[in-house]
Formats: structure tokens, sequence, C-alpha cells
């Protein structure tokens, strides 16, 4: 348990600090640009952990970014907004969405609210497609601007021409969604939605709204996925609506779900192995669901827990394999 | 504390359902001090003062013993979404508070011994009191409990009447359906007798067991009546 508490403490305090540096001794585009993605999956699969600890699997994430995305675009590009600004609308928006097709949709449970939210994904996706005096339909938007630069004289000059300013800001973003999703789940709000989880009838039975938690859960989850995809429309400056179809839902909820459900520490994980695994296998880039599938089921089938648990799970299997020898 | 009995499909657990919101009735009202609460929320019902238990076993199963009861208290402790991101001073008072208050309840109700037990692992009798302290939490003025007694050994069974006597003593109002007859004649007051959806008997224990009706319906389903 104290060894438990001790890599706890470290990657607390360690992980953040060795990221700060990190653009001081790699300076390879390539490798910042992985970084970067890895943030971006992050983001998404921990906002979608925060949906499912309140007993739901959504599917809408995909719809989610691609809100976010064409949000921050249009507003900068045909408005003229300021970036700063158009970031956390996008991200309001995404999430005033999810409100409104919350309370329908959080009466369905199980596998059929998953259901509609990978409908209201593909209903997105179309959208962004037919509506081509908007959108720009299936060729999507491109040559979208960088962000504002934020110029503090003497302290900072940040004009996001490098990737290096582009990194620190999706530092940024993953530690402000990573805390707030951290505070509200340590939280007695996270232990109403882990109960509602457990049994909503006895949850409600006690006075718990669970309907209400569950679309809290889902509009601030969306939140977040609305803010990673204006993030992620500024940095590779082109959009298409085919980039946010359901695959990219099903790759998020594989991130969650190989990295470990259980665990806040799941999806970070999840996510930053399988954003490389792909790019250790580029020749295969066309097999690469079937990667992840494969992945997926291999976890499922002898690795519960998720990846976080495999060192619980080897020292287990090593104490038996000792016990019996 | 008034005791609901009747065969099996009587009807018994339909009209827990019915009182706290989990059904909503076709016909007919449902009256909290005179105020009509029909067809409203379960949960505002809670809010309200109607707290029920449930027939099979249903906890926060993840959760340890204490857990359980502090996740309970929910009603008790509203944390709005700011004190819960800044762990503000009044945040950490009414956790505080609450802590108390669940050690409190599970000391009344006797489950220290395995408050770090997650409730999944507990034995059966445990559960049932464990299900009680959890309504209890939510500080109830009519409790609803049904068949508290299932399922228990004689032991069991005696601990759980007397916690259930102490509930009431306590100033809580308890509806009980129990199809333990001994348990239930020795706890309530009054009692009601449901038949097929209607109440066919109603008094004291002593009238209800001499009610030529209520025999008729408890041998006339191959029931032992008592």
């Amino acid at each position: 348990m104290s060894k438990r508490k001790l890599i706890k403490r470290f990657s607390y305090k360690v992980i953040p600090f060795i990221l700060l540096f990190v653009p001081l001794f790699i300076t390879q585009a390539y490798v910042l640009h992985l970084l970067i993605m890895i943030a971006i999956n992050v983001v998404l699969a921990s906002s979608l952990r925060f949906v499912a600890i309140s007993g739901q699997f959504s599917l809408v994430h995909a719809g989610m970014v691609s809100i976010g995305a064409y949000t921050s675009t249009l507003l900068v590009m045909k408005l003229g907004l300021s970036f700063w600004a158009a970031l956390p609308l996008a991200g309001l928006l995404a999430m005033i969405i999810a409100l409104l097709v919350g309370y329908p949709f959080v009466r369905l449970k199980g596998i059929y609210f998953t259901m509609v939210t990978l409908f209201l994904t593909e209903f997105i996706r179309l959208t962004a497609e037919q509506w081509r005096s908007l959108t720009g339909g299936v060729s999507g938007i491109i040559a979208i601007p960088r962000p504002n630069a934020v110029i503090i004289p003497g302290l900072l000059n940040a004009s996001f021409a490098s990737k290096t300013d582009f990194y620190y800001l999706a530092l940024i973003m993953v530690a402000v969604t990573l805390w707030v999703l951290y505070a509200i789940e340590s939280s007695r709000i996270g232990m109403t939605f882990l109960s509602i989880q457990q049994s909503d009838s006895l949850a409600e039975s006690l006075g718990v709204n669970s309907s209400g938690f569950r679309v809290l859960a889902f509009s601030l989850g969306c939140f977040f996925a609305g803010i990673a995809g204006a993030f992620y429309s500024h940095y590779l400056s082109a959009i298409t609506p085919a980039s946010f179809g359901f695959l990219l839902s099903i790759y998020v909820f594989i991130y969650m779900v190989v990295g470990g459900m259980q665990r806040f520490s799941g999806p970070i994980i999840g996510a930053c192995v399988l954003t490389l695994i792909p790019e250790f296998a580029r020749g295969f880039k066309e097999y690469e669901p079937f990667v992840f599938a494969a992945i997926l089921l291999l976890v499922i089938f002898f690795l519960r827990g998720g990846l976080v648990s495999l060192p619980q799970s080897l020292s287990y299997y090593i104490k038996k394999r000792w016990s019996h020898a | 504390m008034v005791g609901l009995i009747g065969p099996n499909g009587a009807g018994k657990t339909t009209v827990f359902n019915l009182l706290t919101g989990f059904l909503r009735p076709t016909r007919g009202r449902v009256l909290l001090d005179g105020k009509d609460i029909t067809s409203q929320k379960p949960h505002s019902i809670a809010k309200k003062g109607i707290v029920r238990t449930f027939q099979a076993t249903n906890l926060f199963s993840n959760f340890s013993v204490l857990q359980n009861i502090i996740a309970a208290c929910y009603l008790k402790s509203k944390v709005n979404f700011w004190e819960a991101m800044l762990h503000t001073p009044s945040s950490c008072k009414k956790e505080e508070d609450v802590l108390n208050r669940a050690l409190e309840i599970m000391r009344f109700v006797g489950l220290d011994a395995v408050k770090d037990q997650p409730a999944r692992s507990l034995p059966h009798g445990y559960k049932r009191i464990l299900g009680i302290a959890v309504s209890m939490a939510a500080d109830p003025q009519l409790l609803l409990l049904d068949e508290p007694l299932s399922g228990m050994n004689a032991e069991e069974a005696n601990t759980a009447v007397a916690l259930i006597r102490r509930i009431w003593e306590q100033g809580t109002t308890v509806l009980l359906i129990e199809h333990n007859m001994r348990a239930a004649m020795n706890l309530c007051q009054r009692i009601i007798v449901l038949e097929m959806g209607s109440k066919i008997a109603e008094g004291s224990p002593e009238e209800v067991r001499a009610n030529k009706e209520v025999i008729q319906a408890y041998l006339g389903t191959g029931k032992r009546a008592t």
C-alpha cells in the first residue's frame, strides 16, 4: 500500500515537472507532435471515463470534438473572434448540446444510451458534410489560423509558430482537465456518481436525482471533448467531417477500456500507449482498427482491470506460481 | 409501526413502489401530511421523508460498509460544484459532519466490526442490516421496510427485530412488509392484510389473527396460517 502511495506521489509531482522541461531536450517536431496528440487523447479518454463513472457509456465524444472544432474554427474565421474566446465557447456549445440531448438520452439505460449517442455522432458528422455553405462539406475547412499570439513583455512570447508553444498549450489543457475531473471525482459529487453506477434505484430511493447527475456527468464530459476539438482544429489547421466519425469515438472508448476504467490513471495510460503503438507500426496503417480491436480483446480476456492493473496482476500471478512450485 | 402482510403476489411490494414513486398509480392518490405526492419522482419523495428498502438486497456493492452509509447521507450533505472543486472550509466541515453521522448510524445498527469490508463480501444477514442502515442515513420520517428479515437465521432475525424496534422508538414511523408472522405480530401495533391487490383486513394483531377472511386467504393459497 505504501509503495502504491509512493508511486502516486511520484507521478503527481515528478511527471508534470519532467513534462514541463521536455521541449528543452527534445526539439524534433515529430516527437512533440506525438506528445501533443497524446495530450488530446488523454483529455478525450479521461473525460469519457468521467461520463462512464456514472454508469453510462457514451459514444458521442467524436461528435462533440467535431462540434468543438467547427465552432471554434467558424468563430475565428467567419466572425473574427480571438482563439482565446472561441476555445471556451466551443466547449460551452458542446456542453449545451449535451445538456439539451442529455435529458431525453439519460432516460435510456445501458446499451440503448450508447446507441443513441452513436447516432448523434453520425448525425453531427452528416450535418457537417451536408451543410456546405457553412462547413465546406466533405472537403472540410483548411488554413485555420493559429491561436493569436500571447505576448507578455519580458515574460512570455508565444506566437504558436513552433510546435513548442502548442506543446505548452496542450500541457495546460491536460492539466486543467485532469485537475477538474479529479477534484470532482474525489469529492462527494464523485461518490454520488459512483453510487448511481452501482445501483441507481437505491440512489434514487435515497433522494439522489440520478437523471440530473447523469446529465451533469454527460455534459461536463462533452465540454472537455469540445475543448479538445477546438484545440485540435487550430493545431492541425485543417478539419474534415471524416476525421470525427464514429471510429474516433470507438478509439477513445478503447483508450479508456484498455487503460483501465477503475482508476483515474487508466485512460491516461491507455491514451499514451495506444497513441504510440500505431506510430511504431506505420507500415500497417490500414490495419490500425484491427490492431486496436485485437488489443482490446486481449485486455478484455486477460487483463480485466486494464493496463493500470498490470503490475498487480503480474505480482499476483508470480506469487501464485511461486507458491505452487 | 404498521405491518403489511398478505400471500405472495398480493401486491405488497407494489404498494411500496406506488408510495415511493417507482411506479405510477393508474387511479388513486398518495397523500403525505395531507399533501398530494402522487406520481412524483422517487428522489423527490425521498426528500419529503419517505425512504424504502428493497426486497432483493440492493446496496452499493463495491463500496465498503462505511462508504455505503456515507453515500446514503447524500441528502444531508449536498455539496455544490465549487465546494467540491476547491475543497472549501464549508465542504470540509460537511465531510466531517457526514463522517460522524455515518459512524453513529453504523454503531447504532452494530456494523462497526465490518466497517471497511466491501458490501458485496458481507454475509447475507449483514447485508440486510446494512440495507436498513443505508435507508436510515437518508433520515426518513416514514421508513418502508420490504421483508427485512428474509433469508435470516433465527439469531439474525432477533437482532434485526430489536433494531427495527429501536428505530421505531427513535420516532420514525415504520411500515413493514414481512412474511415472518411471529415477528410482524410482535413488532406491529396495527396490521393491514392485502389479498389480490385489495385490503381484506386491518386491525391489531389479535383481530387480524382471528379474522376469517385472512385465514381463508392464507389457507386458500396453500399457506400455513399462524
